[in-house]
């Protein structure tokens, strides 16, 4: 505003009114407030086949399996600070679990009584050994019922005595065969009975 | 007949296959009864599923079970080598049941002498008077008495049998018949 205005505004009291037809402010700033929502594609079905010892029942002899939360692995990735929820559909089928069965059994009583029981020699636990003149005691096995026995053999890799006995022999007095050689020339080995 | 019969139960194998037998001797160790079972292959889920707990699960549920459900002959006494059926086998036979394995201890007094040892439950047995006396492990809770008879029955019984040796029978048993022959 120049002096010849501002003095015809205090003495004439008239002003310049000037019409603005073109209104040239520049609208404010707008910001939308609407949020994007980033969309992580996870693999979007996730089957799993989960069984746990859950229960065990003595009666059925099967186990429950119970259904566990199944985690992914990986991180989950972030976006503006929010955290992503896992949104992934389970599909966990749980199954009945069958254990094992009882096994067969078989009795062979037959193949088994065929077998030989072994005796060791048992010597060096006998304090003292009652040795007749003339004759060096080898070895000595026992306990055997004589009267139930069947056959002998010496097992000489072993040093052991294979004992087969009659089936059915209801004798039961146990003695010890002593393998005794006698000396002198030619001696061989002999069973004496004690 | 008195019954001196003595019983003995062998459960052996390994992750991948159990099997067991019983064997019942007369007095002289002649055999009176024997049954096995087929052996036992768990598949692999049965072993991750039951893990550490399945050879004691297997051991005393399917085979201990089965082997005394199919003996015909009870004996007055169940010896066993393998402590995870020592006290499942007392508690489903209700016979006298015993863990017997030699010592290295040197011979005790006397033929049926019995001392205690540092371990509860364990006791050596001078059962033979020409051996070592016997490591002898019982079930948990075991009363006096019942120590006591065992002792006498093991006491009696080796002065007519090798006590321990029916387990190699066992043992010779289940190969032969492992083989295939049946």
């Amino acid at each position: 505003m120049g002096l010849r205005d501002f003095i015809a505004s205090r003495v004439l009291r008239r002003v310049d009114v000037y019409r603005i037809d073109d209104f040239s402010v520049d609208p404010p700033e707008t910001v939308s407030i609407k949020k994007r929502v980033d969309v992580v594609r996870l693999k979007p079905e996730i089957p799993c086949e989960v069984s746990r010892p859950f229960e065990f029942s003595e009666i059925t002899e099967k186990m429950k399996a119970n259904a566990v939360n199944v985690k992914l692995a990986g991180k989950m990735p972030k976006s503006h600070n929010y955290r992503i929820k896992r949104f992934v559909k389970e599909d966990v089928r749980t199954h009945s679990f069958q254990f094992a069965k009882k096994p067969k059994t078989w009795s062979l009583l037959k193949q088994v009584q065929a077998l030989p029981q072994e005796r060791m020699n048992v010597l060096k636990y006998i304090k003292r050994p009652e040795t007749l003149r003339g004759e060096v005691i080898l070895a000595c096995y026992g306990p055997i019922v004589e009267g139930g026995v069947l056959k002998l053999a010496l097992n000489k890799q072993r040093g052991t005595l294979l004992v087969w006995y009659k089936a059915g022999s209801r004798q039961l007095k146990a003695k010890y065969a002593y393998l005794i050689r006698r000396l002198g020339l030619g001696g061989k080995p002999e069973w004496r009975w004690e | 007949m008195a019954n001196n019969a003595m019983g003995y139960i062998i459960i052996d194998g390994t992750e991948t296959q159990i099997r067991g037998a019983a064997l019942v001797t007369d007095a002289k160790g002649f055999p009176v009864d024997f049954v096995r079972t087929d052996p036992l292959r768990p598949d692999q889920l049965s072993r991750i599923l039951y893990g550490e707990s399945f050879g004691k699960y297997a051991k005393e549920k399917l085979i201990l079970e089965s082997l005394l459900d199919a003996v015909e002959t009870d004996p007055q006494i169940w010896i066993c080598n393998d402590s995870d059926i020592l006290a499942p086998l007392r508690e489903k036979s209700r016979i006298k049941s015993v863990l017997l394995e030699e010592s290295p201890h040197v011979p005790l007094d006397a033929a049926g002498h019995i001392e205690t040892t540092a371990d509860p439950g364990v006791f050596l047995i001078q059962a033979n008077t020409n051996g070592a006396p016997f490591r002898a492990e019982f079930p948990g809770g075991i009363r006096p008495e019942e120590v006591q008879q065992t002792g006498a029955i093991l006491t009696e019984a080796a002065a007519t049998m090798d006590i321990l040796e029916p387990f190699a029978r066992l043992e010779k048993a289940l190969n032969f018949l492992a083989s295939g022959t049946r």
